[in-house]
């Protein structure tokens, strides 16, 4: 059960990464950080306040968009203009600085939030035992999910948003403003992430190097999954996890990011595409 | 300073002030404490990764994020070499360098089919399912426990300068061998895929294996740091040099000196190397905001690297060949 939620949270992050790599065309290395931004919020909530963690979810989420917005609007639109891979080194300069804040505020240490119902499962008549954080969990990525779904297929923002993913000079042309339309789309990716770090709070510990520790397996789970429709993640993000859980009684539980990230490299040489992307949104441009 | 300016100006200006420079780094031992010395180094470490990366990124287009996966390569190459091997230093440390060459060059065949954004991925996944598959190698590579390389006999303060004269020579090997591929019809061949994969291959140039052989020469160099590093530090673990934070640094350097010339890289290894480690002296629990906020500063003001500012600045002061835009894409 822990596995299906880890996956689940997998799937939110995918989500979030893939939309802002399907339409800014960057690589996000500061990811890692707005998942901290979530999960040590959440954390500073509920020690501070009690604030249920899964309450704060719409509250670091917030948090988040806000400040991936300001960061495309104000520094990565400019530095974009340049050079798409200088682009992404500037979001690395984020990541260490969001790291080197949570060493001096929180310390190096390991937090956990114990609620009151950590620890207890819904018993299924004996044959199962469902933990209540990894309901909450699955329920959550589900709805976050649904509304991403919605966002990119219901509205005009979405709309725009898919029109400068698949081609940004024509999207230009029928008067779609594409900075406001990458900051957006930086936002809301943010938002996934913070919201996946504070689901994954719920769970699991936070420490300073978290962040990193999931980057590598966003990358597997967006390569996976291939970009361009907002299933892909999903599917990416239950595979890896999948991956995972059968790597262990095969090779043994140290195996598991070795095949995780052999799967990767593979699957980046003869599908990069992903496993249901659609071909043109992954498009080099 | 316009009279040194001016000198600039010519090549053989250039040629005596870069002499100069390099004879007052090899005299450096003479006057500076173990602490400078061991910076120094430590510069020419990353001098040598972030030139060796040039050769794939600046020179062939390719953007090899993760090349810091043949610094950990060449480190537990000669470890495992050393200890298990029998081999000394010298005899290992070509071996180990031959071995990251040969890692790339098997690999290319595969990781080197994709392109940009997907190629740098490509070799971030290389990088960790390496790092994976060296912690779990322990008989070999002692694992997660870390591997300890022989002892040697000298006092730290020789050893300080031992490895400042062992990491400066490969320096001036490592740009020595680019200088000459450059200008050979392996230069060529590299500029031209970058220019146009396709046009190359109706040129008909080979591009499969004038890429492989473009990243199997990057790896021998960044073997060889690995290697050289991991005698220095006589301890290594799969985090340390399997360390993304390292391969983003040198990768930067690349960035910040010029992609595309010969002494950009190595330029840009002394300005981030030196200035990152002194502002961090004064602030020692920022370490890593200060490089991040370095990073930032170097890519919105300097977004095309130093060497193409002095050239601007100095009119065919070109150091080395012509930088045409930023790194590849």
């Amino acid at each position: 059960m822990n596995a299906v939620s880890l996956g689940a949270i997998y799937a939110c992050l995918g989500l979030g990464f893939s939309l802002i790599y399907g339409v800014v065309n960057i690589i996000n290395l500061a990811y890692g950080a707005y998942l901290m931004v979530g999960a040590y919020t959440t954390y500073w909530l509920f020690a501070r306040f009690g604030l249920d963690p899964f309450l704060s979810v719409p509250v670091t989420a917030a948090v988040a968009f806000g400040l991936g917005y300001l960061m495309q609007r104000a520094i990565i639109n400019r530095a974009m203009r340049v050079n798409i891979i200088s682009a992404m080194i500037l979001t690395y300069g984020f990541d260490l600085i969001a790291i080197n804040l949570i060493l001096v505020f929180w310390s190096a240490d390991y937090q956990v939030i114990t609620t009151a119902y950590s620890g207890r499962s819904l018993s299924l008549g004996g044959w199962a035992n469902l933990p209540y954080t990894a309901i909450g969990i699955l329920i959550a990525c589900g709805i976050l999910a649904l509304l991403l779904n919605l966002f990119l297929n219901g509205t005009r923002t979405g709309i725009a948003i898919q029109a400068a993913s698949l081609n940004p000079a024509s999207a230009r042309l029928v008067g779609i403003r594409i900075e406001g339309v990458y900051a957006m789309a930086f936002g809301v990716g943010s938002a996934l992430a913070a919201a996946a770090g504070s689901l994954l709070a719920t769970s699991f510990p936070v420490f300073p190097g978290v962040g990193d520790a999931f980057l590598g397996l966003v990358f597997v789970v967006t390569v996976l999954g291939g970009l361009g429709n907002v299933w892909g993640a999903v599917v990416g993000g239950l595979a890896l996890a999948a991956i995972e859980m059968a790597s262990v009684p095969l090779l043994g539980p140290s195996f598991q990011q070795l095949v995780a990230f052999s799967v990767f490299v593979a699957v980046l040489v003869l599908r990069p595409y992903g496993l249901v992307g659609r071909q043109f949104f992954a498009e080099l441009k | 300073m316009a009279n040194l300016l001016d000198l600039l100006r010519t090549p053989r200006g250039r040629r005596a002030a870069l002499a100069a420079f390099a004879l007052l780094l090899a005299a450096a031992p003479l006057a500076l404490t173990g602490y400078w010395l061991r910076l120094l180094t430590n510069v020419f470490m990353l001098a040598i990764m972030a030139e060796s990366v040039n050769l794939i990124t600046g020179f062939t287009g390719y953007p090899a994020l993760g090349n810091g996966v043949f610094f950990g390569v060449g480190a537990y190459a000669l470890g495992v070499l050393m200890t298990h091997g029998g081999l000394v230093f010298w005899a290992g440390l070509p071996l180990a360098g031959l071995l990251c060459a040969l890692y790339a060059f098997l690999l290319g065949f595969a990781v080197l089919r994709t392109k940009g954004h997907y190629f740098l991925m490509a070799t971030l996944g290389v990088m960790e399912a390496t790092r994976e598959a060296i912690k779990n190698l322990d008989p070999l590579t002692g694992g997660d426990q870390g591997l300890f390389f022989p002892v040697t006999r000298f006092s730290p303060a020789q050893l300080n300068v031992y490895f400042f004269y062992v990491m400066f020579g490969t320096l001036i090997l490592t740009v020595g061998t680019c200088w000459w591929v450059v200008r050979s019809r392996l230069g060529y061949a590299f500029r031209a895929i970058k220019a146009s994969e396709t046009a190359a291959g109706v040129l008909g140039i080979n591009a499969t294996l004038y890429k492989t052989v473009s990243w199997a020469i990057s790896a021998f160099f960044t073997g060889l740091a690995g290697g050289i590093y991991g005698y220095w530090a006589t301890f290594i673990e799969p985090p340390a040099v399997f360390d993304i934070l390292l391969a983003v640094k040198f990768f930067v350097m690349m960035l910040l000196g010029g992609p595309g010339t010969i002494f950009g890289p190595v330029l840009g290894a002394f300005l981030l190397e030196i200035s990152s480690t002194v502002i961090w002296g004064w602030f020692p629990r920022w370490q890593l905001a200060i490089i991040g906020g370095i990073l930032i500063l170097v890519i919105l003001l300097i977004p095309n690297g130093v060497a193409e500012f002095l050239r601007r600045r100095l009119r065919h002061a070109g150091l080395g060949a012509p930088a045409r835009q930023g790194a590849a894409g």
